[in-house]
């Protein structure tokens, strides 16, 4: 029964994971192609970067050369195309089985068997942290593994450890955006809310790293945190945040499961 | 004789808005019970309360002894249930619809397929090119398909053709003969007045009365709309069991009850130009008897209202509240 309802939601996931699979791995693959080149030219990248502030540029991800592995992945994918695939992927699949499938009414078939609710919400936490994990993986891996047939020389171990980190923070906006949509029986809201929410806390991080006197808002910044270039360069996680984005997603996800036990299904 | 299903003051608002007030009512093991009432009554709700889908303001339910909201999964695995607007995903089949159906009710994958081939239904077509009456039968080949002993059903023939509206008939009485309780909403009297033993009429979230379906006033009632090429006042339609319904101009409804010789014997000597007679729908019968008081309506066989046992005069006391206000 739960495997019928699981099966079933893996294939409803397999067109929006499609697509998002095609953007990730082609775009990583062309960072990856590119990386020798800028490794190459990095004297000139870099003394082109100096025309502009550092600041600036430190808040598009670039403290550093563009030769750096780290610094690369992340101004180009860990807080660039990570988080939007994230956050799509993760609203579309967080809110669909509660929030939209009641607002549609299909939610009535599967819950007029035996399933308990608990049951259902399981699931579909299963299905977001599945797919957060296959997009992280192959977003990662495509810039790695392509990284190795052009010769990039990519170190597999920290980009390993960067792929956990953004499939957390890819869970932690799943976690979010169920929340709300279980709370609001509504996609658009819990869409709205949680999209909105990651925008501001990007613009949060950028105007607190330009502005220094304004630098307590870029800690406000979900984006501040987990992030990949130090992961990357270290080749160790950030236990500390690894543990704080852990009990977010688990609370968020825990209370919505709790609050769709208890809540009416009538959108 | 054992109840399948109790409600007991069962009162459900949403927010401001009210779905259904202070239902007590028992549905008996074995019998097809009508719900019946216009759109917008409270049947739904009450549906969606039996399932647990949604949580009892007030009162509470039971259905088999279990109680709907604490029990809910349980309750559900003793229930084999039909949406008034099923919603199915338009990518898959009905084939792939039913034997998911059939996984999540732990039933052999292929349970479903006797059941489709006696209803015709061409179960290898996505769902979003069926048509709504096709859509529909994946609905009635769900419902029947498993071993469940209690179905409940929202509105099961809507978009139905006729032949299959008389096939889902047979499927009740077939239910029926197996000792199954059925729980069938609807807004069509003539349906619940050929399938169920028993109907509870409910508007505007409030049961009025639960009878016998022999003792429907549908059962007896007619609609009679005129045309007529001359005027004539309406005491030309005063006779007993006649109640004009609506008048505008030469267009004149009726409600009729009993004998309908003297009314046609009345006709032929009025000017009319035109003249439908229809069983009534549960529309009309709200109009032309619960809303206008009928003195000689059937006494109630099983009246509850607002938590209040039957009052042993046979005056329904639904019928006195609805006099009342």
């Amino acid at each position: 029964m739960i495997a019928a309802l699981l099966r079933l939601e893996l294939r409803r996931t397999r067109l929006l994971v499609g697509w998002l699979l095609l953007l990730v791995v082609a775009y990583s693959a062309i960072l990856a192609i590119v990386y020798p080149a800028i490794r190459a030219n990095a004297a000139n990248l870099d003394l082109s970067m100096k025309a502009y502030p550092k600041d600036f540029m430190a808040a598009f991800g670039m403290e550093a050369s563009l030769s750096d592995p780290g610094v690369y992945y992340t101004a180009d994918i860990g807080i660039l195309l990570w988080p939007v695939v994230a956050a799509i992927a993760g609203i579309a699949l967080a809110t669909r089985p509660t929030a939209v499938d009641t607002e549609r009414g299909w939610i009535e078939t599967p819950m007029s068997g035996h399933l308990s609710r608990v049951a259902y919400a399981l699931v579909s936490v299963v299905v977001q942290a599945l797919t957060l994990a296959v997009l992280s993986v192959a977003t990662v891996g495509a810039f790695v593994g392509v990284g190795a047939l052009v010769g990039a020389n990519l170190n597999a171990g920290p980009f390993a450890l960067a792929a956990f980190a953004a499939w957390l923070f890819g869970c932690a906006i799943a976690s979010v955006a169920m929340l709300i949509g279980v709370a609001t029986l509504n996609r658009g809201v819990a869409a709205g809310i949680t999209a909105g929410g990651l925008i501001v806390m990007y613009v949060f991080r950028i105007v607190g790293t330009v502005q220094p006197d304004l630098g307590w808002l870029a800690n406000l910044s979900a984006f501040r945190y987990l992030y990949p270039t130090h992961i990357i360069d270290m080749g160790t996680l950030p236990w500390d945040e690894v543990l704080g984005f852990a009990v977010l997603t688990i609370a968020a996800w825990g209370i919505a499961v709790a609050l769709f036990r208890q809540r009416d299904l009538v959108a | 004789m054992i109840s399948a299903i109790e409600f007991r003051g069962l009162t459900k608002f949403y927010g401001q808005r009210r779905g259904i007030v202070d239902l007590t009512a028992d549905v008996r093991e074995g019998e097809v019970f009508g719900f019946l009432g216009p759109n917008g009554a409270g049947k739904t709700t009450v549906i969606r309360l039996m399932l647990g889908f949604i949580r009892p303001t007030e009162g509470h339910a039971t259905v088999l002894g279990r109680d709907v909201w604490t029990s809910s999964a349980a309750v559900r695995s003793s229930i084999a249930y039909l949406s008034g607007e099923p919603a199915y995903l338009g990518e898959l089949t009905a084939e792939e619809t039913l034997r998911f159906m059939c996984r999540v009710r732990e039933l052999d994958a292929d349970t479903w397929r006797p059941l489709a081939e006696r209803l015709d239904l061409d179960a290898r077509v996505p769902i979003r090119k069926l048509s709504r009456g096709n859509r529909q039968k994946i609905g009635v080949v769900q419902v029947f398909m498993g071993p469940e002993p209690l179905l409940v059903m929202d509105e099961p023939t809507t978009g139905l053709d006729p032949l299959m509206q008389r096939e889902f008939l047979h499927l009740v009485a077939e239910a029926r003969a197996e000792g199954r309780t059925i729980f069938l909403s609807s807004h069509n009297l003539s349906e619940v007045e050929r399938a169920c033993d028993r109907a509870a009429i409910v508007r505007e979230g409030r049961l009025v009365e639960i009878r016998p379906v022999r003792e429907l006033p549908g059962d007896h009632w007619r609609r009679v709309s005129l045309v007529l090429g001359s005027a004539a006042p309406d005491e030309a339609f005063d006779l007993p069991g006649v109640r004009i319904v609506d008048r505008a101009g030469d267009e004149v409804e009726l409600m009729v009850r009993g004998d309908a010789r003297p009314v046609l014997a009345r006709l032929i000597r009025l000017d009319v130009r035109d003249l439908t007679i229809s069983t009534p729908d549960i529309e009309d019968v709200f109009l032309g008897y619960y809303d206008r008081g009928a003195p000689d309506a059937p006494p109630a066989e099983n009246l509850v209202v607002g938590g209040r046992t039957p009052e042993p005069s046979g005056q329904t006391a639904g019928r006195t509240e609805e006099r009342t206000r």
